[in-house]
C-alpha cells in the first residue's frame, strides 16, 4: 500500500497539484466572498487532470502488472485522493484565519472561515468522494462521468447549505453571527464533518473495491 | 516441473472467445505463441496475469494457481507488453526507483549489469528510447527482480532484424541454466524459427497446436502439385492456394499418403500460419 502511494506521488501526480492548495487557498483573502468555491478547485481542476493523467499514462496496467492486490490499489489512490483534499483544506484553514484577522469588522454575506463551516467542506468532500470513487472504479479509466456527478452532488450541497446559511436565521446565526464564538459548538461541527468525512470516504473505498474487483484490465 | 500449465481455460466475449485454451511450459525453455492479430494471444497472456477474469479453467504458474497466489507468483513473474508505455516522458532512473521497492528478490548489482549489457543509459527518459532498448529495459527489470517466468507479448514486433536477433540471443542465454523460463507471443515467425524450444498456435480462440517445434512442423505437410491433383487430395487438405502453376495446399501428415505422388515438403511456420488463417476464412 505504501510502495503503491509513493508511486503515485513520485510518478502519477504532477508536482504542480501540491503547489495548487497553496495558490487556490490564497482565494481565502478575499473578503467576504463565497467560500465553498475554495475547496471545489480542488474537484474541478485537480481530480480530472490527475486522473487525466492515470488514463494517458497507462498506469491501470503498469500497477497491475506487479505485485499488488486490487484491493490495496484503490486503497492507495483513495489515500492519495484524501492527502490532497487535506492538503487543500488546512491549507485554505490557515488562509481563512488570516482573513479573519485582516478584516475584524466585515459584515459576512456568505459563510465566514470559521472552523463551523470547514466542518461543512469537510462534508462536501465527503459527498464528492462516496460519488467519485465508486463510479471511476466501474472502469478504473474512464473518469467523465464520475467528474461531472461529483462535483454536481458537491455542489448542489455546496448550493443548499448556503442557502440555508443565508435565510435561516439558526444557521445563519450558527455559522457567522453570535455562534463563531461559542468554541464547542463550533469544533462539535468541525468533528461531525470530519466523522462523516471518513465514513463517506470509507463506504466509497469499499464499494470501489467490489467493483474493481470486477473490472477486466484490457 | 511445469512452469506454466494452462487448463481449459474459456473466456466468452460478446465477438470473441476463448476456446478451452490449454497448454504447458517445461521449465528452463521458450516457448513461442503464435497466432494472426486477433487470434487471441493477448487475451491469453492476460487470463495468465489474472488481469481477466476467465470464465472457466486454470491456470497454474510454477505448480502454484495463480488466482489463490497472485502476488507470491507475481513477484516471480516478469512481464512486458510490446506497444505499451508507462510514465515515458520519466527518466529510467525514477521509474525503476518507484518500481523497485514492489519487488522482495530486487537485486541492485544484477540490475546495474543489465543495464550496462543492454547499454542503457539509466538517465533517459522512456520516450527516449528505441524499441528495442524499450524491450531490453523491461526485460532488464524482470531479471533483477529474479523472475522464474518471463511472459513477453510481442517483445519483437517492431524491431529491426538486428535487434530482434539480439535479444532472440539474449533469450536463449537466459534459459541455459534451466531456472528461467521464458513465453513469448508474436507474429513473426522467423523468430520461433531462431529460438522457440516449443510452439503454441493459436487460432479464433483456439488452440490448434502446442508441441515441440519440431514435431510441431514435422506433422504437417505443404504440398505443391498440378490443378488435376487436386480433387485427388482436397477433402484432407487444410486449405489450399491455386495459382498458375497448379496448387499447393497445408495437409496433416496423417492424412497425407506418399502414393499420392504429389511434392511434400515440411511448411514453415508462416505458411502454417498463413493456410490455418485461409482455412477459418473459407469456414467463415
Amino acid at each position: 500500500m505504501y510502495n503503491l502511494v509513493m508511486k503515485d506521488l513520485k510518478l502519477g501526480v504532477n508536482p504542480m497539484f501540491f503547489l495548487l492548495p497553496i495558490l487556490m487557498g490564497a482565494l481565502m483573502l478575499v473578503p467576504g466572498w463565497l467560500y465553498f468555491l475554495v475547496p471545489l478547485y480542488f474537484c474541478w481542476i485537480t481530480i480530472p487532470n490527475m486522473f487525466a493523467g492515470f488514463r494517458t499514462q497507462n498506469d491501470l496496467i503498469f500497477t497491475t502488472m506487479m505485485p499488488v492486490s486490487r484491493k490495496d490499489i484503490v486503497k492507495a489512490r483513495v489515500f492519495v485522493i484524501v492527502i490532497l483534499e487535506i492538503l487543500h483544506l488546512v491549507i485554505a484553514m490557515i488562509y481563512g484565519m488570516i482573513t479573519i484577522r485582516l478584516y475584524p469588522h466585515l459584515i459576512y454575506y456568505f459563510f465566514a472561515p470559521h472552523m463551523g463551516f470547514w466542518g461543512l467542506c469537510f462534508v462536501m468532500f465527503a459527498i464528492f468522494n462516496l460519488v467519485f470513487v465508486p463510479m471511476y472504479y466501474k472502469t478504473a479509466y474512464k473518469y467523465g462521468g464520475a467528474t461531472i456527478s461529483s462535483i454536481t452532488a458537491a455542489m448542489l450541497f455546496a448550493g443548499v447549505a448556503q442557502w440555508l446559511g443565508i435565510q435561516n436565521s439558526f444557521l445563519s446565526d450558527t455559522f457567522k453571527g453570535t455562534g463563531v464564538d461559542n468554541m464547542a459548538l463550533q469544533i462539535t461541527i468541525l468533528i461531525a464533518g470530519i466523522v462523516i468525512y471518513i465514513a463517506f470516504t470509507m463506504i466509497a473505498y469499499r464499494i470501489a473495491v467490489k467493483r474493481f474487483l470486477k473490472v477486466e484490465i484490457i | 516441473m511445469l512452469a506454466l500449465d494452462i487448463r481449459n481455460v474459456n473466456k466468452q466475449y460478446p465477438s470473441f472467445q476463448l476456446k478451452d485454451i490449454s497448454f504447458q511450459l517445461e521449465k528452463g525453455y521458450i516457448m513461442g505463441f503464435i497466432g494472426a492479430n486477433g487470434a487471441g494471444k493477448t487475451t491469453t497472456i492476460k487470463s495468465i496475469l489474472n488481469m481477466i477474469h476467465t470464465d472457466s479453467g486454470e491456470v497454474h504458474i510454477l505448480g502454484r494457481n495463480i488466482a489463490e497466489y497472485e502476488l507470491e507468483l507475481k513477484q516471480e513473474i516478469g512481464c512486458a507488453f510490446g506497444g505499451n508505455d508507462f510514465y515515458n516522458r520519466s527518466k529510467m532512473k525514477t521509474l525503476t526507483d518507484v518500481i523497485k521497492k514492489f519487488y522482495k528478490n530486487w537485486n541492485d548489482e544484477t540490475y546495474a549489469n543489465y543495464l550496462r549489457r543492454f547499454k542503457l543509459d539509466e538517465n533517459k527518459k522512456i520516450a527516449e528510447l528505441s524499441t528495442g532498448m524499450k524491450v531490453k529495459y523491461s526485460l532488464a527489470l524482470a531479471l533483477s527482480h529474479g523472475a522464474k517466468l518471463l511472459v513477453l507479448d510481442e517483445p519483437t514486433s517492431g524491431l529491426d532484424p538486428v535487434a530482434r536477433d539480439d535479444l532472440l540471443d539474449i533469450f536463449q542465454e537466459l534459459v541455459v541454466d534451466g531456472e528461467i523460463s521464458i513465453l513469448f507471443s508474436t507474429h513473426i515467425t522467423s523468430d520461433l524459427e531462431k529460438c522457440a524450444d516449443y510452439i503454441t498456435f493459436i487460432e479464433n480462440g483456439k488452440i490448434i497446436a502446442s508441441s515441440e517445434k519440431d514435431e510441431f512442423k514435422e506433422s504437417y505437410r505443404l504440398l505443391n502439385g498440378a490443378e488435376s491433383q487436386l480433387n485427388q487430395v482436397k477433402e484432407r487438405l487444410i486449405s489450399y492456394k491455386i495459382n498458375s502453376f497448379g496448387f499447393t495446399g497445408l495437409i496433416h501428415s496423417r492424412d497425407f499418403e506418399p502414393t499420392f505422388d504429389i511434392k511434400a515438403t515440411i511448411p514453415s511456420l508462416e505458411e502454417f500460419m498463413i493456410y490455418f488463417a485461409k482455412k477459418e476464412d473459407t469456414h467463415v
